[in-house]
């Protein structure tokens, strides 16, 4: 982040002071438990929140996390200044390719920085990032000088500190959700930490656990793609113990990280280094397979999982007159060539030429040609700013108003300082020309609010002379993907009530911060976490996605993410090509239930009890509690319900069960068990229950309904005896709890 | 030992999370007094109703239907106020019940209100559903209001009682007064449920707010509370607070796990609904505990208790023949030729504070251990001093006889015409008049009216005499030079409310 992008934020006058409301105050401690400063105490005879102005810093963590909004703070941030480093802008842009922007390099830098971290007992920067780094952690250590403790606290979250610090939007997630942000003020700088901890003790290679031991020992591993979340998923597959086989279709391994970021924003030497780490420990790294829908069951069937990471790779085009001319390409194609054109003994001239482009270093005193960039995220601002390194003109137009803008803050400055110009509320009506594109037609648009698509105006449209249309308004999955995937792409947007967890950190309470450029850091998080835990689910019998794949185009660090989650689920669940022997160990058995009053819940207890006896993990819950990351973390998962109509019609599953069943993500081969507890029939609850699961690719192991009779204790077919059925035919053959004692 | 994927399921931002640990030294000495032991939601019939979404709702509904109507007949139907629906179950008996309903279970009227509760619908956008997203502007009550408490609410209560004796609602007058008042107080009510957030209205603005909760506390339902404290104390979520898919957040800023008297409790049962852990229950109690047992005495409250007991002293002053020549002096030298006068009306309430705030005082003076220290600095709710260690116990210790001279004060109108009802009922559909025998039957004669009264108001003084030694004992004994002296003083002191009280009955019925 530059000095000319971090908002102003004039300070109040005087010290902050803390106000406790003491007839609302209830004494819940959420204030006293999350106060980085210690500044609040319990009045215990009171038995309501005290408050120590003097020990206050105005981080305001208070305010956001009082459910009854009985604290209020007054005063200035008692903050130092953030460490600010001004861009590195070349002073001959054309073929320059190293790095803008600089990171810190001495320790005085550093430890200013990291002293301004409040060190949150509840971070919200820590869930503002999609890898929920322990940001405090790591900072925590390297204000102690400890620049490899730092690594090893980074390194449990993620393998990629040094590329995610410098292509991460940090302004909209951990430094948008740090505290100073919430509280209106200027964030740590999280990145260059970060960066500065991924410099100064590089991430190590892969440490192999070999051996029997090993938590995936012995299991075959095939990774669709190269990218980040093939990357994540390797990672910590290949540290399991798995043997891993990852297919990438171009030559050469890291998807976006290798022909989409520029050297500028990310060096090669940085975005290689992860691929050549795996490959020394033992990844087979296969490239140039262009893994098709079909060649998945070949895969399988010698594998004992797939993870599908194979991105979003469709560039989308405008749907516009002219948008087939000549000199229409897409960003993909662009930022191809253009890595090739301008690395050490590439020909920029040819490149362009390939484009229909005269070289401006080869016309002097000709108009130089104009590139029109369709969109103004941050691909686009890399295809203009590489045009401008090949020395074109590069004009960004996006129909979003630049309140809303998709581009980092600070990529955005950079761009207009590089002579980018970028003109949002606009968008291309009609390109023209006669066989090749010459011209383009802009019209108005405006947008009101950021959850409403822009709209079009009307009036007369500004005609602009242009020689090469880019389109880079994003990606989509390969559709010849979308028949074998159902439900993906996952949207990244979380129903419902958010988590309290969440609320209660106080990342929901105040997300618009001038800092984050009022982007509702919070809801994002939590949009995000769904994509996180989907990864964790198979979408088909052993086979996961993750990455862009999973969710359509996302981040690097979410990648990441989603492939590490995505392995994670793998090694814990187990599976087994078709002929390899099953591994004898306890399961995780998830008992849900819907209950009104009690019987349900009562049989839920009595199966799990029988689970539990048999060795197997167990846990029961209500399904009000039941998520995607509980579902994840379930080998079996036996669903109750009691069941609600008519004594001989409309007899279904309760309504609260059938919501919760209507929400189900794809559970691709999970063994799921159902039952039911009735009055006088359960006519159809169970085969209804039964389609759902078996419709999200689930399979259905058992089920049983229990009337009064069976609810007995001498009952012919109990939940008990279920319970012991069902595991025979979830696991036929396993005896855990002899191989446990 | 759980593996990584069971504890991201538990914490999706596992790692960094690092909260200081609550306090809990202090905990058994701050609640073993308040928290009571005897779980009504522990019966599965109880449980399940509480635990069914519908259960406020069907609360509202029959209260919610009766208030419409007394709206609709107030305003069309006759204008005879015996006669006339609106006023006849308005006055004569609804007045009554809702003081029956406070001293035995505390704010049940509030858990069934249709003021609050039709608020509370438009509020929701549903009548009984959890909706995610509410109507209106959500903002908080402000801070400068909010930090005086129940006294606001006083407030408006001394407010609605003056336009009420101005406009002779409650005589019961003109019926269409009781449905322009009934029509306001909606009115109030939805205007503040639409702009503040959960039930701002009924915790810091409500007329009969301060009145229920104070007299409630009299009563046997403690109100939803904790099973186990430590739960709540390690909860992470705090869904009774903040809400959760089954319930909402505390509509009244209240948290069952610190929860010490039943005084902001609505017996909504959204804490019940929403916690995870199934860690909240409705508890009963012995009487007067949330009038004894609590450690905290608020100021508020006792300010409240003080204005109200001057309210209901002015209210039984003017009753009797010596206050007619002082109000009418007032009214011809104020020029203001109408009753109540607002210099007398204020002057009594005032003086009856103050004779409260003048004795707790003068004990004060009289009793206390210079050993003492207090805080004289802060807001209205935070400071002490030594009047206020004096005054608050004291005026709690009033409590049961301010509920009873509330209660004796409506008995008249019920014991002598809720039989009307009847005929008011009958005659919304044509067929009834003012020779209907119930119109003219009465429950009881006044001679016996004045003895019930005065019995209501002696077994009041009884239970504040036996609350005010109590209480003198907790927390006065401790602060004073002389145990024996400041106990005795005190309960001297609500012996003299209730003596004092009684007596103003009886020359009420002299009056007569």
């Amino acid at each position: 982040m530059t000095a000319v992008d971090s908002p102003v934020l004039e300070p109040f006058a005087g010290r902050p002071v803390v106000t406790v409301l003491t007839d609302r105050c209830a004494g819940c401690q959420e204030c006293i438990i999350r106060c980085p400063t210690g500044a609040l105490t319990m009045d215990a005879a009171r038995w309501v929140a005290a408050a120590d102005s003097s020990m206050c810093v105005g981080c305001r963590q208070c305010v956001r996390t009082c459910p009854f909004s009985a604290i209020t703070v007054d005063g200035p941030l008692q903050v130092a200044e953030r460490v600010e480093l001004e861009p590195r802008h070349p002073h001959v842009l054309r073929g320059d390719l190293s790095e803008i922007r600089p990171g810190f390099t001495t320790w005085r830098e550093v430890l200013a920085e990291a002293e301004r971290c409040l060190q949150c007992p509840d971070p919200t920067c820590a869930k503002g990032c999609p890898a929920h780094n322990d940001i405090p952690g790591f900072i925590g250590a390297l204000r102690d000088g400890d620049a490899a403790g730092a690594q090893r606290i980074l390194r449990r979250t993620t393998v990629l500190p040094d590329i995610c610090s410098r292509v991460c939007d940090q302004s909209s997630q951990c430094e948008g959700a740090c505290s100073w942000s919430l509280a209106g003020g200027v964030p740590v700088s999280i990145g260059r930490l970060e960066r500065f901890v991924a410099e100064t003790a590089p991430v190590a290679p892969p440490a192999r656990h070999d051996g029997r031991r090993a938590a995936a020992a012995g299991m075959s591993i095939a990774i669709v793609g190269s990218g980040p979340a093939g990357i994540g998923a390797a990672w910590s597959l290949v540290e399991a113990g798995a043997e891993v086989t990852v297919f990438e279709k171009d030559a050469t391994p890291g998807g976006l990280l290798g022909w989409g970021i520029p050297d500028f924003t990310l060096p090669a030497a940085v975005a290689d280094r992860p691929w050549r780490q795996l490959q020394e420990a033992g990844v087979d790294l296969r490239c140039g397979v262009d893994v098709r829908p079909e060649d998945v069951e070949i895969l399988l069937a010698d594998h004992d999982a797939v993870i599908l990471a194979h991105g979003a790779t469709q560039p989308l085009r405008l749907p516009v007159p002219g948008n087939d001319l000549e000199g229409v390409t897409d960003a993909t194609t662009f930022l191809h060539g253009a890595r090739a054109a301008l690395e050490q003994g590439g020909d920029p001239a040819a490149f362009l030429s390939r484009l229909g482009l005269a070289d401006p270093a080869a016309n002097a005193g000709r108009p130089v040609p104009r590139v029109l960039v369709l969109g103004a995220g941050n691909t686009a601002m890399d295809v203009a700013r590489t045009a401008r390194r090949l020395g074109l003109d590069a004009l960004c137009v996006d129909w979003l108003d630049e309140r809303f803008a998709l581009v980092r803050p600070d990529e955005l400055a950079e761009s207009r300082h590089e002579g980018v110009e970028v003109r949002f509320s606009r968008t291309v009506t009609r390109l023209a020309g006669d066989g090749r594109v010459v011209r383009a037609e802009l019209a108005r648009t405006a947008q009101p609010r950021r959850d409403r698509l822009p709209k079009v105006l009307g009036g007369d449209p500004e005609v602009v002379d242009i020689d090469l249309v880019v389109m880079a308004m994003g990606y989509r999955g390969d559709p010849a993907f979308a028949p074998t995937l159902p439900g993906t792409p996952v949207r990244r947007t979380a129903a419902g009530l958010p988590d309290r967890r969440w609320t209660a950190s106080g990342i929901m309470a105040n997300a618009a911060s001038a800092y984050a450029h009022h982007n509702p850091v919070g809801t994002l998080a939590l949009g995000r976490e769904t994509g996180l835990d989907a990864a964790t689910l198979p979408v088909l019998d052993r086979v996961w996605v993750a990455g862009d794949a999973l969710v359509g185009p996302s981040t690097v660090v979410e990648a990441m993410t989603q492939g590490r989650r995505a392995a994670e689920s793998v090694i814990a669940g187990r599976p087994s090509r078709p002929g390899r022997p099953r591994q004898r160990v306890p399961r995780r058995v998830l008992v849900c239930y819907e209950s009104q009053g009690g019987t349900t819940a009562r049989a839920a207890e009595a199966i799990a009890a029988s689970a539990s006896a048999a060795g197997h993990r167990v846990r029961v819950l209500p399904i009000g509690r039941v998520g995607l990351a509980e579902l994840a973390a379930a080998d079996l998962i036996v669903v109750g319900t009691w069941v609600e109509g008519l004594v001989v019609a409309g007899v279904r599953p309760a309504k609260a069960m059938r919501a919760w069943l209507d929400g189900l993500p794809r559970l691709g081969g999970k063994a799921v068990a159902v039952f039911c507890t009735f009055a006088v029939a359960p006519k159809g609850a169970l085969p209804a229950m039964r389609r759902t699961f078996e419709a999200r690719g689930a399979v259905v192991v058992a089920q049983a309904a229990f009337g009064p009779r069976e609810r007995r204790a001498s009952g012919t077919f109990g939940p008990t005896a279920f319970g012991s059925e069902l595991l025979q035919r979830a696991w036929p053959g396993e005896r855990v709890a002899a191989l446990v004692e | 030992m759980a593996t990584k994927m069971e504890e991201l399921a538990s914490e999706p931002a596992w790692t960094p999370v690092k909260l200081r640990a609550p306090q809990r030294s202090g905990l058994e000495e701050r609640f073993a007094a308040t928290d009571p032991t005897l779980e009504l939601s522990r019966h599965p019939l109880v449980a399940r109703i509480l635990k069914n979404r519908k259960f406020q709702f069907l609360l509202i509904l029959p209260n919610q239907i009766v208030f419409w109507t007394v709206i609709s007949i107030g305003l069309a139907g006759t204008v005879d106020p015996g006669l006339n629906f609106g006023t006849a179950i308005t006055w004569y008996v609804w007045f009554c019940l809702v003081f029956v309903m406070m001293v035995v279970v505390g704010r049940a009227w509030c858990a069934m209100c249709p003021f609050g509760g039709f608020a509370e619908w438009v509020q929701r956008r549903a009548l009984f559903r959890r909706t995610q997203k509410a109507l209106g502007l959500g903002l908080k009550f402000p801070e400068p209001l909010a930090r005086f408490g129940f006294v606001l609410p006083v407030a408006s209560f001394l407010i609605l009682t003056w336009i009420e004796e101005f406009f002779n609602i409650a005589g019961p007058g003109t019926p269409a007064y009781t449905s322009w008042m009934v029509v306001g107080i909606v009115s109030a009510a939805l205007l503040f449920f639409l702009v503040f957030e959960r039930r701002t209205f009924c915790r810091y603005v409500c007329p009969l707010t301060t009145l229920i909760g104070t007299v409630g506390s009299v009563g046997s339902v403690a109100g939803f509370r904790t099973r186990d404290r430590d739960v709540c104390l390690s909860c992470k979520t705090k869904d009774c607070m903040r809400g959760s898919e089954d319930g909402y957040g505390c509509p009244w800023y209240t948290w069952p796990g610190s929860a010490d008297s039943n005084l902001y409790c609505g017996l909504c049962s959204e804490c019940y609904k929403s916690c995870p852990e199934g860690n909240v229950g409705l508890f009963l109690q012995k009487p007067l505990t949330s009038v004894i047992a609590p450690r905290r005495r608020r100021i508020d409250v006792a300010w409240g208790i003080a204005l109200l007991w001057g309210l209901v002293l002015y209210q039984q002053f003017n009753a009797t023949s010596a206050f007619a020549p002082v109000d009418n002096w007032l009214n011809s030298t104020l020029h203001f030729p109408h009753y109540p006068d607002p210099v007398d009306y204020l002057g009594f309430i005032a003086i009856g504070a103050s004779i409260v705030a003048a004795v707790s005082w003068a004990v004060g003076r009289g009793f206390a251990s210079r050993a003492v220290g207090f805080v004289r600095t802060g807001h209205f709710l935070d400071r002490s001093s030594r009047f206020r260690a004096f005054f608050a116990p004291v005026a709690y210790g009033l409590i049961p006889v301010v509920g009873a001279d509330y209660f004796a004060r409506q008995l008249p109108k019920f014991l002598q015409s809720a039989p009307r009802v009847v005929p008011a009922i009958e005659h919304i559909f044509g067929f009834s008049s003012t020779k209907s025998s119930l119109y003219s039957f009465s429950l009881m004669t006044n001679g016996w009216i004045v003895v019930t009264q005065v019995a209501v108001v002696l077994l009041g003084t009884a239970a504040a005499a036996w609350a005010t030694w109590k209480i003198a004992g907790r927390e006065l004994v401790p602060v004073s030079r002389n145990a024996i002296g400041v106990r005795v003083a005190t309960v001297t002191f609500a012996l003299a409310c209730g003596a004092a009280a009684a007596f103003l009955y009886v020359l009420m019925h002299a009056a007569d």
